[in-house]
């Protein structure tokens, strides 16, 4: 219910969305930037000032005609499998956690962890390009073994919240766990 | 790389403390070249730390250091990774092991002219060498020259797990290296019960005390004399027992007394101011010569100019902090024994 300034690790403005369904059920949703009107007008320019630049030597009307095609399937193959809109976090207690990215176009992925497949979740940290950050994971193992965790899976990666946000989800699901 | 990584902490106005692990001579023109370049590293780096005292004099004297910053800390050894094992030894016969780089720098060429003199002197003599280097060549010519094949076994590059296995196979460890700070291979193999043979170079007369350690010169001759004695002295069963060795180096060198002192040196630098652009500067032109120093001053000015490039490209504030790692209020120290139920309520109240 609340929804204070957060950021990711590149300074943009998010917005968490916490949600208490009932007492063992709790969502969280992290909202990215939606695409903005000023980027998509400038890429667009830029594009088909440099298609006109070389038909203007060319002479060759293909190349406009290929520019406008190309700028179509990349904005829509960007806002339809790059751009995330929001991603979310729905935890169960002792049922499992489900994990969805809704990206720009409305296409919806969703992931089902069961509960005996969690170890724990915590906050981890990861040498990402330049910087470290930290973020999210779910630490998950194998039902015969439960001392070793088997894999990792990381939360929230396309909107790579900082650790004030990762912080508040973490104590709220750690609640949850904590209580299955 | 380090020395990259001090220049740009020192531009970030971090505390620095350098660790140098080994010895480098002053004769050739890329010594001379290398060691100015220390210098200028070193002029205005909070601390040294080096691994043997021998370490300390040749960095002191390399980089025109002040001794006072310089601390010793030598290395350790796992002691329950290397334990003697002697029912792996063959005792028919006597095993001497030689675990290195195969490369000049480590005495290769006094190795191959150990081991003809000594397996034509002792019929029961075998050599277990492990380790890869481009002198691998002179040890396999050896071998062939005098038909040594069944008693001399070169192993190639071991695996670090694989170390303590070949280790527990020998009666003896022998190091022929030119020139070594503070060597660890003698200290694994003492760990693991042998005795050690070694040659008295750099720091390797201050790593272990005289009755586990016989030293000699770095010549063949001297080296083999040394072989004799520890052979003889083998056979006629008056060696102490490995675990009595391994027992003595198990307290002299602990990982945790090496942390508690390196721990002492981080406390201690960060107390420390660290020097402002100007003053910088002007200790590099003061202290480092003419020549370098001004162009590692004009270096210092650029690499400014740069980080406020990329404090506007990547501002500050966007970057998290890291986190304390002893926990809200200290809860996760060492002295501390609750773990599992001590970090979830540690993780329930407030971490920032």
């Amino acid at each position: 219910m609340e929804d204070e300034a957060f950021t990711d690790i590149n300074g943009k403005a998010i917005s968490l969305d916490c949600h208490s369904h009932s007492g063992f059920c709790r969502e969280f949703t992290v909202s990215s930037p939606k695409v903005s009107v000023g980027k998509v007008m400038v890429y667009t320019c830029c594009v088909w000032l440099l298609a006109y630049t070389v038909f203007f030597f060319t002479q060759n009307t293909a190349v406009l005609s290929s520019a406008i095609l190309i700028t179509l399937v990349g904005m829509m193959f960007h806002i339809h499998f790059v751009k995330v809109d929001h991603e979310s976090l729905l935890v169960i207690g002792s049922l499992g956690i489900q994990v969805s990215s809704c990206y720009a176009s409305g296409r919806e992925t969703t992931t089902f962890i069961e509960m005996s497949k969690i170890k724990d979740i915590v906050i981890n940290e990861a040498i990402y390009m330049h910087q470290i950050i930290y973020y999210l994971c779910v630490l998950l193992k194998d039902p015969a073994e439960p001392k070793a965790v088997s894999s990792v899976v990381p939360l929230f990666q396309s909107s790579k919240p900082r650790l004030n946000c990762l912080v508040k989800v973490y104590k709220s699901c750690q609640e949850i766990l904590s209580k299955c | 790389m380090a020395h990259d990584a001090l220049f740009h902490a020192k531009t970030m106005g971090l505390n620095t403390v350098f660790t140098d692990h080994s010895l480098f001579g002053f004769a050739d023109v890329s010594s001379v070249l290398t060691n100015k370049l220390l210098t200028v590293t070193l002029c205005d780096t909070n601390h040294t730390v080096c691994v043997s005292y021998t370490s300390k004099e040749n960095t002191v004297l390399r980089a025109t250091l002040n001794p006072e910053i310089v601390s010793v800390i030598p290395n350790a050894v796992d002691p329950t990774d290397f334990t003697p094992d002697p029912s792996q030894r063959q005792d028919d016969r006597i095993t001497i092991v030689v675990i290195s780089r195969l490369v000049y720098r480590k005495g290769i060429d006094l190795l191959g002219g150990i081991i003809p003199e000594l397996c034509l002197k002792h019929p029961d003599l075998h050599f277990l060498i492990g380790g890869e280097g481009p002198k691998r060549i002179v040890l396999e010519e050896v071998r062939e020259k005098y038909q040594l094949h069944d008693r001399v076994r070169l192993l190639g590059a071991l695996e670090h797990k694989d170390v303590r296995g070949v280790l527990v196979q020998g009666h003896i460890f022998l190091n022929t290296s030119l020139t070594e700070a503070f060597c660890m291979a003698i200290v694994e193999g003492a760990s693991c019960g042998l005795q050690v043979v070694s040659t008295r170079v750099g720091g390797i007369p201050e790593v272990l005390p005289e009755d586990l350690i016989t030293l000699c010169e770095p010549t063949v001759r001297s080296l083999c004399a040394g072989l004799e004695t520890v052979i003889a002295r083998q056979r006629s069963g008056s060696v102490p027992s490995p675990y009595s060795i391994h027992a003595c180096v198990q307290n002299l060198y602990t990982w945790r007394n090496v942390a508690e002192r390196t721990e002492k040196v981080y406390d201690r630098v960060s107390r420390e101011e660290v020097l402002p652009l100007h003053r910088r500067l002007r200790r590099l032109r003061s202290h480092c010569g003419p020549v370098a120093g001004s162009i590692f001053a004009f270096s210092a000015v650029l690499d400014f100019l740069f980080l406020l490039l990329l404090q506007w490209l990547v501002p500050d504030r966007v970057m998290d902090v890291a986190v304390d790692a002893t926990g809200p209020h200290g809860l996760w120290r060492q002295e501390q024994s609750g773990e599992a139920g001590g970090t979830k309520q540690a993780a329930e109240s407030d971490i920032s």
